[in-house]
């Protein structure tokens, strides 16, 4: 079933004024609950735009969302709830740090679903670990925490609302490999565990790769392509054209087959990669012998 | 919502008020917000207001906009008008207990009104059709003599470019941190006043921090280019005076004698 849908939305920006341009013409869209969906397209293409219009931070100039099948914007007065079923992790997310301790940071937005005070503690906590943030990191200043420490303590502070359908721009824009791997680990392991879904904004290939089911691409406020990750990434050209580069080892594995090296089409993590060369290299190595 | 404040904007183009060297300009904002107080009649404000009309039809920017600028001195100028049609003496029309409204009142009432529209309408010309950049280099240049009594005329220039600049920035910051607590469920749009202010802090404390972050970041920035202020400091764009901008001195020097001529001329009225 299908938790969120866009029904021919278009977005204008500054309407009457020489500044006016359309950032999303005519998208319909529909994710299926469960999901875990990434979604592409370089700057501009109206990636950002998208996400704020699932959790009514944007209205549409034209056309509808539905959540759960109900139109977001029939009841003005509830666009909050729909905001706590629709959680958004924005680009940097740790800018947003306000609270005196990190723990009251992650119950900023609890404590605005109006949930009671053991419903709140058991919550942050749970974020916490999700993320990775030790417990004793709680009662400091998020302004004493480290870059990545920060980050991840503005992903608890959505997390902490448990919504049905998470979204993050870019989360992992800025971090060391190693702490990029880690986040979209948990990411993964979070939306398992609550078994919700997840869309994940991002412009790095290996990034969506790695842990997206399905691929949406937008390209100058359209939808390009729409699939699963495998179908989408075995269109390497079109994605090229498109001013988008596909992961570097689908790169090297369509030159391979090219070149006339028996390998399936959709390999787009090294993981993929290793399953289908060794192999090949070993009937290789075989006939060498 | 933020976005839509348009006093102080710059709107770019290539009129003959966008190519006058900004120092004229400038000065001649400044001389005709003095002239703007000589008319003491009607046919002097007539004038007043048909230069203005003048240059806003050179300007070449769409009328819409420029009477959209004057809308938020609207309430200043009710109150002003007000104030000046009760208070002023002479041949009462109306009298109801201790009001009562005079022709003269009525009259100097539209007059007053009359002048603060030219003003407000004459300075927003201005920053209409003068980037905030040429328009700081141009300050800096006309109060360039008082670094004779050490008045740090460069570092103000800078400090005001600065600021300008970073307003549109800051408003997307606030923007940008809005949507993010709004994503977390904060509630900007209801609620008395002490809880409105109190949903402020959620978006005030970011920004407050995101400004500082900035402030070090362009500092250290600026020192990696080697910025010691303004000594010995020269510009890519130099300006210099065309006939043109004397032509617009002259005009605005006819324009005051006409002035100073029409009060003779005509009985006064305020």
């Amino acid at each position: 079933m299908a938790v969120i849908e866009t029904k021919h939305c278009t977005v204008r920006y500054s309407v009457g004024t020489p500044f006016e341009r359309e950032a999303l013409t005519d998208l319909s869209v529909s994710i299926e609950e469960g999901d875990f969906v990434g979604i592409i397209g370089h700057t501009g293409s109206g990636k950002s735009t998208f996400v704020q219009l699932l959790n009514g931070l944007l209205k549409p100039t034209s056309g509808t969302i539905l959540l759960n099948g109900k139109d977001i914007w029939e009841h003005l007065k509830e666009i909050r709830q729909v905001r706590f079923q629709v959680g958004m992790v924005f680009q940097y997310p740790e800018h947003q740090l306000f609270e005196e301790t990190v723990y009251k940071d992650i119950a900023f937005g609890p404590r605005n679903m109006g949930l009671s005070e053991n419903e709140i503690r058991d919550r942050v906590y749970r974020a916490a670990s999700m993320v990775g943030l030790k417990e004793e990191l709680l009662e400091k200043s998020p302004f004493d925490l480290s870059g990545g420490e920060k980050r991840r303590a503005a992903i608890a502070g959505v997390m902490a609302m448990q919504p049905r359908v998470l979204i993050l721009d870019e989360p992992t824009a800025g971090l060391d490999p190693r702490g990029r791997n880690q986040l979209l680990q948990q990411i993964r392991a979070y939306k398992d565990e609550n078994n919700c879904t997840v869309l994940l904004v991002s412009h790095s290939m290996e990034d969506v790769a790695r842990v997206a089911d399905h691929v949406l691409v937008l390209n100058s406020g359209t939808i390009a392509m729409q699939g699963t990750t495998a179908s989408v990434f075995s269109r390497c050209d079109e994605l090229e054209n498109m001013g988008l580069s596909v992961p570097a080892v689908t790169k090297i594995m369509a030159q391979l087959r090219r070149a006339g090296v028996p390998i399936p089409d959709a390999v787009y993590t090294v993981e993929q990669a290793r399953q289908a060369l060794l192999p090949l290299l070993k009937g290789g190595a075989d006939r060498a012998v | 919502m933020l976005s839509d404040i348009t006093i102080g904007q710059f709107f770019p183009g290539n009129s003959v008020l966008h190519r006058i060297d900004p120092r004229v300009k400038l000065a001649l904002t400044f001389i005709y917000i003095v002239a703007v107080f000589i008319p003491r009649n009607w046919w002097g404000l007539g004038l007043a207001v048909a230069a203005l009309i003048g240059a806003a039809l050179l300007s070449r920017l769409p009328a819409r906009l420029l009477l959209k600028g004057l809308k938020p001195v609207l309430p200043l100028i009710v109150l002003t008008s007000i104030i000046n049609l009760f208070y002023v003496d002479g041949t009462v029309l109306w009298h109801w207990w201790i009001f009562r409204i005079t022709w003269e009142g009525i009259a100097t009432a539209a007059f007053i009104a009359i002048r603060i529209l030219c003003l407000i309408a004459g300075t927003s010309l201005l920053t209409y059709t003068t980037s905030p950049t040429t328009l700081t280099d141009a300050l800096e240049r006309l109060l360039s003599p008082l670094r004779v009594i050490r008045v740090p005329v460069h570092e103000i220039a800078m400090m005001m470019t600065i600021a300008l600049r970073f307003i549109p920035t800051l408003i997307e910051e606030t923007d940008k941190i809005m949507s993010a607590q709004k994503a977390r469920g904060a509630d900007m749009e209801s609620g008395g006043l002490m809880q409105r202010v109190r949903a402020l802090i959620p978006v005030l404390i970011p920004l407050f921090i995101s400004s500082f972050r900035r402030a070090y970041e362009l500092a250290t920035a600026m020192e990696c280019r080697c910025y010691h202020g303004g000594e010995g400091r020269t510009r890519m764009k130099q300006l210099h005076m065309r006939s043109g901008d004397y032509v617009a001195l002259l005009l605005m020097a006819l324009l005051i004698a006409a002035l100073f001529v029409l009060n003779t001329q005509f009985p006064k009225v305020i």
